[in-house]
């Protein structure tokens, strides 16, 4: 039997896919403005930061209001209180990219030109996947495929960790650029930190379809 | 809360011998009914039964019946102990009562000498003098042959002539009670009017002497057709007298019986279980069908258990609209206050009224004004003779139903406030008025309920004696209140009742130990025929229950 | 303390043309006897909406629910000032004739009290007793109400079956069915779910979410989470006095008034 507000859920996911698609762009467009040095690109992604700051607030209010009215239980209250914290996610999701755009922007303005970023580039290609795969699990209520996503963090994490050392080898070399390669230690921890929050969500679509908690288990 | 394990169980005690004694008391009371139904399902049926007769040598002297053999036949109501040796008196039905004076005759232990055979021994149903018990000497039939005892052919011509003696017998009944009852009504009826018309002309009222001369031709003519049934019954009445029997007594007395005296004839003692069987379903057969004879202690009482059911019919047809719509008056439409509740008090309180009062009440009421009131305005042509205004089936049933109606009240009321609140506010809800919701949700659904209260009532008035007879009962009406005769029903008729047959016979019969037991038959009869009343009502709120169910659980 | 009734939504005058104040009660109140149970009440009921009247026992909900098609007057000793208004005319007023105005009112009631007769004879019960008897009209009406109410399947092969041998859920479905029957233009439900189980009450309230495109329902519960399912405006009544009534999500989410918060919280009393 399905209820006359069953299809209110129905819409709050589709809010939430639509928020996905946004925040995930907005890190595909930010990586390429800074690989491709496109200041237009970056422009947009900061501008574009609102519309998902918004879909925060409309999924919030929606959640509260179901929660409310409805007074949903088991799956249907997971999927509300995964609705809420997935949405704080990617709404931090979307402002990483900005951040990252954000100083792509000052680095192009700066100096022209950037030089070797090293593994940025191929954080940001794990950091997408991870995102488009927590978010098909989603789609797809598939538990498994999001455990995937877990043990990617790791990769993200040790290259991370191997720009860092580089970036500061690099600047004990070059003090005159120090500013240049905090930026990138910068947008390499925004990057790491994106890959977290991908992480949180495959942690919270795993709870949300198995309702098992997988949060600080090591 | 702390429980003391003392009180509990002290408390436990006392209430368990409450319920030993509660238990006890219904118990004592089941006893006493079943022993008084037992009682009279065991009298009421030996009645119908062939009891064996027994042929008793007495002690000469003891022997009081004025014959000349110390010899005693009948059958034995009561055997205390042993011949010769016992203390008590054995109670025997010796019939005979024109030679004997009583049919029943007690007899010391101490004076029977002996039991001896006795399979000869003929019992005789008669017109007159109830049972006869003999041994026959020679028959003479109608055709003068006579026939001596010991023939082989007798006990089969002796049968075939009583047989019949006794057709002819009940087509003189006929005769006399239906078609010669009802020319006589008929010439009555014209009489009646020719003599209105007459008194119409003598105080010079214009009377179309066609008329007269009509009512007079047809009248001739029902004369005319009354002289031929007469002749028809002085010419049976003259073939009864044809043929007798001779038999000696017991005791010695020889006697002569024209045949047109027996009704019927047996030997219980040559009779089998099966034969005794079919004479006993014969003989209730009679008893139910048959009208009474020998001032009610012979014969059926079919006009008895008649009268009591058109009675009740009648009383329950009178108080169940009655009853039910003041109770819906009281229930659903009257403002409950004080005087509503005086009214409840008084209706409850006219439950307790002995039922005399209502006797009186009717008799004065319905009987005197309104039976009197009926005369003078339609039926003064046959004044001073009282049509309406004497007693009646109609009358009796209006007391009966009066003297009920506190309980058909009281228990619709309680019907009424059964009915679920929801179902009648859903109904006015729905935009019913008043009255449609009471007819269409409330009355129904009450229906298991009213009926329980008819059935209390029926029960009750069935059962009713001392009101009826102020109001019309008599020991003995020859005509039913339902017959072949316009108007076919006749509600003006005295009638006969069980309960007033019971009073009758066991009180006011001359015989009374002859009347005894036709006393425990027709209690028998009433009880049975409560219970049928009752039984048709319960079915019937049964099917209504199942019908306007309000619950599923 | 106790705050100040809310104003009406809508001040008097000529019926608003968008329904909003189709059901308006106007300075209402009733006493039983000496006892007052509404106490000036004064807001208004849109169209096509449901409404739901909330508050603890004997705040006067269904005191209220009951004068709206005047089934108080079957009580002894009331009366009643003020007024109540259905499209602007005055359900009291001396030429309404209360049989027609029940007529264009449905009521549901708290226990399902279908009449101890066939489910077809229930359904067209207040058709019967408006006199219709034309069979084909009578058919019609039954399927027609039956599949409003969304029973129509389950029972449509057993409709001369006692309406006794439906479940509880059921029978409070057929007796929507036959508050609709006489298509009325307002539907009262007095508790209609607190005798059910939750299939059922899930059921009904499915219903009224479906009915309530074509007629105006006013709900008296108990149940705040069914008041916040069904209803689009809540009205919180506390002794007799509407102490909130508005959206029923902006009275949820965010009560104005302490007391409709505490006793939405359940910190009342």
């Amino acid at each position: 039997m399905k209820r006359f507000f069953h299809s209110e859920l129905d819409t709050l996911k589709s809010q939430l896919i639509l928020m996905g698609e946004k925040a995930s762009a907005a890190l595909r467009k930010s990586a390429r403005a800074l690989s491709e040095k496109d200041l237009d690109l970056a422009e947009k992604v900061i501008a574009e930061d609102d519309a998902i700051d918004d879909l925060e607030i409309q999924i919030d209010r929606e959640a509260t209001r179901y929660l409310t009215l409805r007074s949903p239980v088991a799956s249907d209250l997971r999927l509300i209180t995964v609705a809420i914290k997935a949405s704080h996610d990617l709404e931090r999701v979307g402002d990483e990219a900005r951040n990252i755009a954000k100083r792509t922007r000052k680095m192009i303005l700066k100096k022209g030109a950037i030089g070797d970023t090293l593994y940025i580039p191929e954080m940001a290609i794990m950091a997408e996947e991870m995102l488009r795969d927590a978010f098909q699990c989603f789609i797809a209520s598939d538990a498994e495929r999001a455990s995937a996503v877990l043990s990617k963090d790791e990769e993200v994490d040790a290259l991370n960790k191997a720009n860092f050392k580089d970036f500061i080898h690099k600047a004990k070399n070059d003090p005159e650029s120090i500013n240049l390669y905090l930026d990138l230690i910068f947008i390499s921890k925004s990057l790491e930190r994106i890959a977290d929050h991908a992480t949180n969500l495959a942690e919270e679509v795993i709870f949300l379809t198995t309702a098992v908690e997988t949060r600080h288990q090591n | 809360m702390q429980l003391d394990p003392n009180t509990v169980s002290h408390n436990r005690n006392k209430g368990e011998t409450l319920v030993w004694l509660s238990a006890s008391g219904l118990g004592l009371a089941l006893l006493m009914v079943l022993f008084l139904l037992g009682l009279i399902l065991v009298e009421g049926v030996q009645v119908f039964w062939p009891r064996d007769l027994v042929l008793l040598e007495l002690q000469p002297e003891t022997d009081s019946l004025a014959g000349q053999r110390p010899f005693l036949a009948g059958s034995i109501v009561e055997k205390p102990g042993n011949p010769g040796t016992g203390s008590g008196e054995w109670k025997l039905m010796v019939g005979n009562k024109d030679l004997y004076g009583t049919a029943y005759r007690f007899v010391p232990e101490q004076a029977i000498l002996g039991r001896r055979p006795a399979e000869d021994l003929v019992v005789a149903e008669r017109v007159e003098y109830g049972k006869a018990i003999f041994f026959p000497l020679h028959l003479i039939t109608p055709s003068g042959e006579r026939i001596e005892a010991g023939d082989p052919h007798f006990w089969k011509d002796f049968k075939a002539s009583i047989d019949d003696v006794r057709s002819r017998f009940l087509a003189i009944q006929d005769l006399e009670r239906n078609r010669i009852g009802a020319l006589n009504r008929k010439i009555h009826s014209l009489e009646r009017t020719r003599r209105h018309l007459l008194r119409q002309q003598r105080d010079g009222i214009e009377v179309d002497p066609r008329h007269l001369e009509d009512i007079e031709i047809s009248r001739d003519a029902l004369e005319e057709q009354f002289q031929e049934l007469a002749a028809e019954v002085t010419r049976l009445r003259r073939e009864q007298e044809a043929g007798s029997i001779h038999y000696r007594l017991a005791s010695g007395q020889e006697q002569t019986q024209p045949l047109g005296n027996l009704l019927d004839v047996y030997r219980p003692n040559r009779m089998n279980v099966f034969q005794k069987g079919a004479f006993f379903l014969e003989r209730i057969r009679i008893f139910l069908t048959g009208t009474p004879r020998e001032a009610n202690t012979e014969g059926g009482i079919f006009p008895a258990i008649f009268g009591t059911f058109v009675m009740t019919v009648l009383m329950s047809a009178a108080v169940m609209p009655f009853g039910v719509l003041a109770a819906i008056y009281l229930r659903e439409y009257a403002r409950q206050g004080l005087f509503v509740k005086f009214v409840r008090i008084g209706v409850n309180n006219l439950a307790g009224v002995p039922s005399i009062v209502y006797g009186v009440f009717g008799l004065g009421f319905f009987v005197y004004f309104l039976g009197g009131t009926i005369d003078q305005l339609f039926f003064s042509r046959d004044l001073p003779n009282a049509t309406f205004g004497g007693g009646g089936i109609l009358w009796a049933s209006l007391t009966l139903a009066l003297m009920t109606v506190p309980v058909v009240i009281v228990a619709t009321e309680e019907a009424l406030a059964s009915v679920p609140r929801g179902s009648r506010e859903a109904s006015l809800a729905s935009g019913a008025s008043r009255w449609q919701t009471i007819e269409r949700i409330v009355l129904p659904a009450a229906a298991p309920g009213i009926l329980t209260g008819l059935i209390l009532a029926m029960a009750r008035g069935a059962g009713e004696v001392a009101p009826l007879m102020l109001v019309g009962v008599v020991k003995l009406a020859p005509d039913l209140p339902l017959d072949a005769t316009f108007p076919f029903i006749h509600l003006e008729r005295k009638f006969m009742h069980l309960g007033f047959h019971i009073y009758d016979l066991g009180f006011q019969s001359p015989d009374s130990e002859s009347a005894r037991p036709m006393v425990f038959a027709t209690t028998l009869l009433l009880i049975l025929l409560v219970i049928v009343l009752n039984l048709g009502a319960i079915l019937l709120r049964n099917h209504l229950r199942a019908k306007y169910k309000t619950s599923t659980f | 303390m106790m705050a100040a009734s809310q104003q009406p939504d809508l001040p008097d005058g000529p019926p608003d043309p968008a329904g909003r104040d189709y059901i308006r009660l106007q300075d209402y109140s009733f006493f039983y006897g000496a006892n007052q149970a509404l106490d000036t009440l004064s807001f208004s009921i849109p169209k096509e909406q449901v409404t739901a009247l909330i508050g603890p026992s004997g705040c006067g909900k269904s005191t209220l629910i009951r004068s709206i098609n005047r089934m108080n007057d079957l009580v002894e000793d009331v009366r009643h000032e003020g007024d109540i208004l259905i499209s602007g005319e005055s359900v009291f007023h001396p030429h309404i004739e209360v049989i027609s105005l029940r007529k264009r009112i449905g009521m549901v009631f708290q226990e399902s009290n279908p009449f101890p007769k066939s489910i077809y004879e229930n359904v067209i019960y207040s058709l019967r007793v408006s006199g219709v008897r034309r069979k084909s009209e009578l058919d019609e009406v039954v399927e027609r109400s039956l599949r409003a109410a969304a029973l129509w399947d389950e029972v449509k092969d057993r409709l001369y079956e006692n309406a006794f041998t439906l479940s509880g859920g059921q029978m409070q479905r057929l007796c929507i069915a036959r508050a609709i029957a006489n298509e009325p233009e307002i539907i009262l439900m007095d508790e209609p779910c607190s005798a059910l189980d939750p299939i059922a009450t899930g059921r009904i309230e499915d219903l009224i979410y479906e009915l309530k495109k074509h007629y105006t329902i006013v709900i008296v519960t108990h149940n705040m989470q069914q008041a916040a399912r069904v209803s689009d405006r809540t009205a919180f009544l506390y002794m007799g006095r509407l102490i909130e009534y508005g959206e029923t999500e902006s009275l949820f989410i965010s009560p104005r008034i302490p007391q409709t918060e505490a006793y939405i919280t359940g910190r009342f009393g």
